[in-house]
């Protein structure tokens, strides 16, 4: 942390919070603890401490468990938030809940996304979880911001965040770089809003800088900055008799900020 | 931290198991043997006294059906080389569960120890440096955690009151050193290993553990003998192989820890198959059969075999250099030290490593009130016995065994108890 005249300045999401915060009003990260960054230069994602909470428009926004956790909204009448269906968890009965009309219905349906997002407004509290054993990733976006994450990792977005899904690019990253067809895009136009994604054990980030790239695991892959380029490669290994079998890695092409999972479904290696 | 290290266990018994028994009446239950008679807790009085082990590692009265400790397991080739049991050429009826046997409160005894590893623990460590307790490495001023296994120094030994003690997880970036190169252990829920090889070493792995790399790493194919048993037993055909200069990071799927396991020259552990996370170039990597297989027949002719705790266990040996070998257990990690003849049941898919001393053998368990009935597997539970010397660890978070209920028609070498 950082402190900005009475302020603390987080060093996750930068965004500031009163001198004597525990943690960061914008993203809940503990503010008394310093970033552990490997010697490879991956950050790992602030643990958000049970209970914790913090604030978006006029809601907040409350971590509950550590294991699995929880995303708890208490949502004002002046907000709103979007997710897939089958992350809720519970809510009060005056939230009331409705769909997002999305384009590209179809398409939708073969790749294996939800058909429609669904959206729910204040006033009352709303939860959601996943379903393994993981983190929250919460990311404050500033306004002109666009984001990418694989498909299923995200548990939520205000109603300022516009959200869309764009097509992976290339036949073979389509097929090999175990994303499916689309990846979800999430664009801040002129508001702040505010997108939490779930990973899957532990979150790290690196920030790649223009040309660098890095070799991933394809199912380790969770967000990335939309300028981040990604593109599949192929090693063919050689078993003998046997034949050969191919393992398939992402490389990831800077510049941004990339995230990835340290526990992910092995998708593509024959 | 470091300046103040917790007083290491005497002797090479780093576990403690045989330096902290369980209290009268607690803990698992301990069923003798003849260097460690039973305890209470253990089977109920009034079974038959507790004798020495017999040669070929069986006590008088117990089942006579299946092959017997100390005879080679009969297995015959089968189409593609496969090693598959021969029921033909077993002693014992071939048929259903045979009758019992063995009165209540009889107590197997333990078959010989398999071949001894040289203790890890040796010379005594020189002044001012730190003997870790979980791996017996010295090391000097090591700092938050050992160099040589990532336990933290500044931590208490938790042992519960039968003698398991919980590994405690390394902590978040903690590093490990082999030869030159490095290993920093990243994360607290599926943690990562992240591998800085110097271009003097090396490590191998199963492929589907990657989790990135950096250009300067190569990766190769190491060769393996068994392709075909490897295949139908669903371990990867191939071990992949890492050098070069750079960083290199694997995981597991599963929530967990991973386990550091020095390996001294001449010593060595089984671990379960695709426990494996990493290991250095310098050990020697070979898999052995497990010896623990049950067969059932489901009807009239429909045999099929189990292998509770895999049909290969992973052998990680040091012929020439020390090496390291890193394993991901699912949830928590118990250790147990074992003395000579000492014996625990554990569940078989529950087992993580053992030392190569430690022997394995199936325990069929048969809760009192109930019966035999058509495809009702609540009357048979599976054990897998664990025989000293060396250590056992087992994981908290295992996959069922796999049992049927069907008929057992014969298995690898077993005791059994109707209660």
């Amino acid at each position: 942390m950082e402190a900005v005249g009475q302020r603390i300045e987080c060093q996750w999401c930068h965004g500031q919070s009163p001198a004597g915060a525990q943690t960061c009003t914008t993203c809940g990260a503990p503010l008394d603890v310093r970033n552990l960054v490997s010697d490879s230069g991956w950050r790992e994602a602030p643990r958000l401490r049970d209970m914790t909470e913090f604030h978006f428009g006029t809601s907040a926004c409350q971590v509950e468990g550590e294991l699995v956790p929880v995303a708890e909204i208490t949502l004002t009448p002046e907000d709103g938030v979007f997710f897939e269906h089958h992350v809720m968890l519970w809510k009060d009965e005056t939230v009331p809940v409705s769909v997002m009309a999305l384009p590209g219905m179809v398409k939708r349906s073969f790749a294996g996304m939800p058909h429609i997002i669904t959206t729910a407004r204040g006033p009352g509290r709303i939860a959601f979880s996943r379903d393994q054993t993981g983190e929250l990733v919460v990311l404050p976006l500033q306004p002109g911001m666009e984001l990418d994450a694989r498909e299923h990792a995200f548990l939520l977005g205000s109603h300022t965040v516009q959200y869309s899904y764009v097509r992976i690019q290339g036949l073979r990253t389509a097929l090999f770089a175990g994303q499916g067809m689309f990846m979800d895009r999430f664009v801040t136009a002129g508001q702040p809003g505010l997108l939490i994604l779930h990973g899957y054990g532990n979150v790290f980030e690196r920030q790649l800088a223009a040309g660098q790239s890095i070799l991933l695991e394809p199912g380790a892959y969770l967000y990335k900055d939309s300028s981040v380029q990604m593109a599949v490669e192929t090693q063919k290994l050689s078993t003998g008799m046997f034949g050969g079998t191919g393992m398939h890695m992402v490389r990831m092409t800077g510049p941004g900020r990339l995230g990835i999972q340290s526990m992910y479904v092995h998708h593509n290696t024959e | 931290m470091a300046s103040n290290p917790p007083t290491p266990p005497p002797g090479p018994n780093p576990f403690g198991s045989p330096a902290n028994p369980a209290p009268p009446g607690q803990g698992s239950p301990n069923f003798g043997s003849p260097a460690n008679p039973a305890q209470p807790g253990g089977p109920p009085p009034g079974g038959p006294p507790v004798g020495p082990v017999p040669p070929g590692g069986q006590p008088a009265g117990t089942p006579g059906w299946g092959p017997q400790p100390g005879m080679p397991l009969p297995f015959r080739r089968g189409p593609l080389g496969i090693p598959i049991p021969d029921f033909s050429q077993m002693p014992g009826p071939g048929g259903p569960f045979p009758p019992q046997q063995v009165p209540p409160g009889t107590s197997f005894a333990a078959p010989p120890p398999a071949a001894t590893a040289p203790p890890s623990a040796a010379a005594p460590a020189p002044p001012g440096s730190y003997t870790c307790p979980w791996c017996s490495m010295v090391s000097q001023n090591p700092g938050a955690s050992c160099p040589s296994c990532g336990a933290p120094v500044d931590v208490r030994a938790i042992q519960d009151t039968s003698g398991w003690t919980q590994l405690p997880a390394v902590k978040d970036m903690a590093r490990i050193q082999f030869g030159q190169s490095t290993c920093q252990i990243e994360g607290a829920v599926v943690p990562v290993a992240d591998v800085a090889l110097d271009g003097g070493e090396s490590v191998y792995f199963m492929h589907h553990t990657l989790l990135y790399r950096d250009d300067g790493v190569t990766v190769g194919t190491m060769r393996m003998r068994g392709g075909f048993s490897r295949m139908l037993a669903g371990i990867p055909l191939v071990m992949l192989q890492a050098s070069g200069k750079g960083h290199i990071a694997f995981s597991h799927d599963a929530a967990g820890e991973i386990v550091a396991l020095p390996i001294q020259v001449g010593s060595g552990v089984e671990a379960r198959e695709h426990a494996m996370l990493i290991a250095s170039g310098a050990t020697a990597y070979d898999f052995t059969m497990s010896g623990i297989w049950f067969m059932t027949m489901k009807g009239r002719d429909e045999q099929e075999t189990h292998f509770p705790m895999g049909q290969f266990l992973d052998r990680f040996t040091a012929p020439q250099a020390p090496g390291l070998v890193l394993l991901h257990a699912k949830g928590n990690v118990f250790v147990r030290h074992l003395g000579p003849g000492e014996t625990i049941l554990i569940k078989p898919t529950a087992l993580l490593y053992k030392d190569l001393s430690v022997s394995t053998q199936l325990h069929f368990e048969h809760p009192g009130g109930t019966w035999k009935s058509w495809r009702s597997w609540g009357n048979r539970y599976l054990w897998l016995r664990c025989i000293g010397p060396g250590r056992v660890a087992v994981e908290s978070a295992f996959v069922p065994v796999e049992d049927p209920g069907f008929d057992l028609l014969g298995s690898s070498p077993a005791t059994r108890r109707q209660w």
